[in-house]
């Protein structure tokens, strides 16, 4: 006897309306001003805990900018944001969805390199803006029509300043222990040679797969022969089981860690108890500390005074720079706003820190040099990020204490 | 929104590429394969890899052979072991490619991946069409696939499959070659993987060892066992299904405002789970049964057959 709950006719029939649920959703979205703006973030996979902050973050800057009268005349933002999903394939039919079907204007996000280099094709292709999160240099490489910029410090930028502060510290002789990614891998050549400029040694180099159920093994290759220090290159998953492994070993060697691992905007110390966070160093690209609206910033995302945000506060500055580059170029059309970007973010002009601010004065026809919540957002010919100094800080009792800033 | 459905269909496409393969290697001669992910991975590496040297054509061929190839020699590797064992050998062997792939530089350009993979035809079509042409190129090797995979099923050898998978001692005892027929259907399975494998490197046009992953494999699964165990037809629609469940629920946040991104992802996997949970509480058989010829038609003594067969589900004696 059939049961009546799915048989093919029914399926045949809700396979036939689909298209026309879809139709509605595409319908609603083009009506009305509002600027609509996409976004590829992961909330799912390994780099799924870095998602809800960055969602914060956007959504803080749309609603902020929205209750300040919104852009061209009134008109409202309006953010779409599809799952990542820490995989390129989720990124490519996310971000399918995003330019065709909610129209929109640029699509940002991206925290993971592969995702954001499977979107880029696409993006350019329709004429859009893309913005990353993710800093393997082949993003902003080869033709991007100028299209795609990146609001994060590059993998290449990245070893060099790690290679300082093991510097500062007195380290001379240092082992590497890396995770086998894009991200990543890029850094590991520029630190070799940063450290050998500054007479160091790297002494050994442990690559890693990630998503292991263990690091023991490759914690020991790299601690075992105790160098004065061990440059652990992780994300926020391996960074943690990596501490306990460390922790439990026993190793005296010194960790200096990423800030993407032993950070997290705070997600690592949640994650391991103060004893096993104790002495580790890390270090990411600085947000502009000491300016009042990162602080603003800071308190809006419910964090405590002096947290440091990389993801989250990328993108805030990813949602601004849109709107200032939109008002500022009277437009909304992709290939035209696109050359504004510059002329908002980069010197001369009177320095605008506050988005409701900026927009007015840019509504004013003042040149302005916006600087953000993440970086001081200034860009160079290809689209990445200049001047990216990066925050040098130490974990002690559970908490993290900046040391320095390095450039 | 056009484009977004082209890629949704590509999309389909390989899945169900994946899907009749494994369909034909599980569903129909009953050799559990884990190892999909790897088979399509070496599929699309080997495309990326050649296309720009010997054509795309040639490498398709190549991707299909060396995945074949491979598929031969695991199943030789499980010749002495039991029939579970062959799930675990595969498992390790798709886990074996991924860690290849990642940490082989020189060739595989390692956790990067290769970018700008050729299309097929790149340089007839205008850009702007090229996703509908690889749309027409995907369906018709998807057409080509399931003819010859249906011909396969139906025919003397598809039927020693079958009897294979129901009971190899008793295909053993008239004298059928277990272990050869066990290793042409792998490779046949192996070659399709193959060609799933090459229509996603030419679909992405970049790859990297992340694209391939055990999720690939479960969607397989799940599309085998959503549509029905040994029905090919069964399989498009489980793949379409799944792809659509997948696709779809991307748009129940912009229905259901309250919902934030977070809770969405959670729900729409979450989702997905229970869809499959459900679809086997109420139709253990899948969408479509696979087809057979009983002896009941034969016999015309429905009571009789019934007994004869034991594999089917007691409630649902008769339909398809």
């Amino acid at each position: 006897m059939a049961l009546p709950i799915l048989n093919r006719r029914h399926l045949v029939a809700g396979l036939g309306l689909a298209p026309f649920a879809i139709r509605s959703v595409e319908g609603a979205a083009a009506q009305g001003a509002e600027i609509p703006l996409g976004f590829v973030i992961p909330f799912t996979g390994a780099t799924g805990p870095y998602g809800p902050d960055m969602k914060k973050a956007a959504d803080l800057a749309t609603k902020t900018i929205n209750d300040a009268g919104g852009i061209l005349g009134g008109r409202k933002l309006k953010l779409f944001i599809e799952d990542e999903e820490t995989s390129a394939t989720a990124s490519v039919t996310a971000t399918r969805k995003l330019l065709e079907v909610d129209r929109v204007e640029m699509v940002g996000g991206f925290w993971g390199s592969p995702p954001a280099l499977a979107a880029k094709p696409l993006i350019v292709g329709a004429n859009k803006v893309q913005m990353v999160s993710a800093a393997a240099p082949a993003i902003t490489e080869g033709d991007t029509k100028n299209l795609v910029y990146r609001f994060q410090a590059k993998s290449t930028q990245w070893g060099p300043a790690g290679a300082k502060i093991l510097k500062d510290l007195g380290v001379k002789k240092v082992a590497v222990l890396a995770q086998q990614n894009p991200f990543i891998v890029a850094m590991v050549e520029p630190f070799k040679a940063e450290m050998a400029k500054r007479d160091g040694t790297v002494t050994d180099v442990v690559m890693y797969n990630p998503d292991q159920a263990s690091y023991r093994a490759e914690v020991q290759k790299a601690f075992g022969p105790e160098p004065e220090a061990v440059f652990v290159l992780a994300l926020l998953t391996d960074m943690v089981a990596i501490a306990k492994e460390i922790y439990r070993g026993g190793f005296r060697s010194k960790v200096l860690a990423l800030g993407t691992g032993a950070d997290a905007d705070g997600a690592f110390l949640k994650s391991v108890s103060p004893e096993v966070a104790e002495g580790i160093h890390h270090l990411q690209p600085a947000p502009p500390l000491n300016s009042i609206s990162y602080k603003k910033f800071v308190k809006s995302m419910g964090a405590p005074d002096g947290t440091v945000f990389l993801f989250a506060g990328n993108m805030y500055d990813q949602v601004c720079v849109t709107a200032l580059a939109m008002e500022h170029a009277k437009s909304t059309e992709a290939l035209v706003w696109a050359k504004s970007i510059r002329a908002v973010c980069n010197p001369p002009g009177d320095e605008a820190d506050d988005i409701a601010v900026a927009l007015e004065r840019v509504r004013l026809g003042h040149d302005i040099n916006y600087i953000g919540a993440g970086a001081t957002c200034d860009f160079n010919d290809q689209g990445d990020q200049l001047n990216r100094s990066f925050l040098h800080q130490v974990i002690e009792g559970g908490k993290n204490r900046i040391i320095d800033v390095v450039s | 929104m056009t484009a977004y459905l082209v890629t949704i269909l590509v999309i389909v496409a390989i899945a169900t590429l994946v899907g009749l393969a494994l369909n034909f290697q599980w569903g129909c001669a009953g050799l559990v394969n884990f190892g999909v992910a790897g088979f399509v991975a070496l599929g699309a590496y080997a495309t990326a890899l050649l296309t720009p040297v010997v054509g795309w054509f040639a490498a398709m061929l190549a991707a299909a052979a060396l995945s074949a190839l491979l598929s031969v020699f695991l199943a030789l590797l499980s010749i002495r072991l039991a029939d579970d064992y062959l799930a675990i050998v595969t498992l390790g062997f798709g886990e074996a490619v991924r860690l290849v792939l990642l940490n082989e530089g020189w060739l595989t350009g390692g956790a990067l991946g290769i970018a700008g993979i050729p299309r097929p035809f790149a340089s007839l079509i205008a850009p702007e069409h090229a996703d509908f042409a690889l749309l027409g190129f995907a369906v018709a090797l998807v057409g080509i696939v399931y003819i010859i995979l249906e011909a396969l099923v139906r025919s003397p050898f598809g039927r020693v499959l079958r009897a294979l998978r129901d009971d190899p001692v008793v295909a053993a005892s008239l004298a059928k070659p277990v272990l050869i027929l066990r290793i042409k259907a792998f490779a046949v399975g192996g070659a399709v993987m193959g060609l799933a494998g090459a229509m996603h490197a030419f679909y992405m046009t970049y790859i990297d060892p992340s694209q391939f992953t055990a999720i690939t494999t479960s969607y397989a699964f799940m599309a085998v066992i959503a549509g029905g165990r040994g029905s090919n037809t069964g399989l498009m629609i489980g793949a379409g299904t799944i792809m659509l469940l997948l696709e779809g629920t991307r748009f129940l946040k912009d229905l259901i405002p309250a919902l934030d991104g977070a809770q969405i992802a959670a729900l729409r996997l979450g989702g997905v789970g229970v869809g499959i949970v459900l679809l086997l509480l109420l139709r253990p058989q899948g969408l479509l049964r696979e087809p057979q010829r009983k002896a009941a038609s034969l016999l015309a003594d429905p009571e009789r057959a019934d007994a004869a067969d034991p594999s089917l589900p007691a409630s649902h004696p008769q339909e398809i």
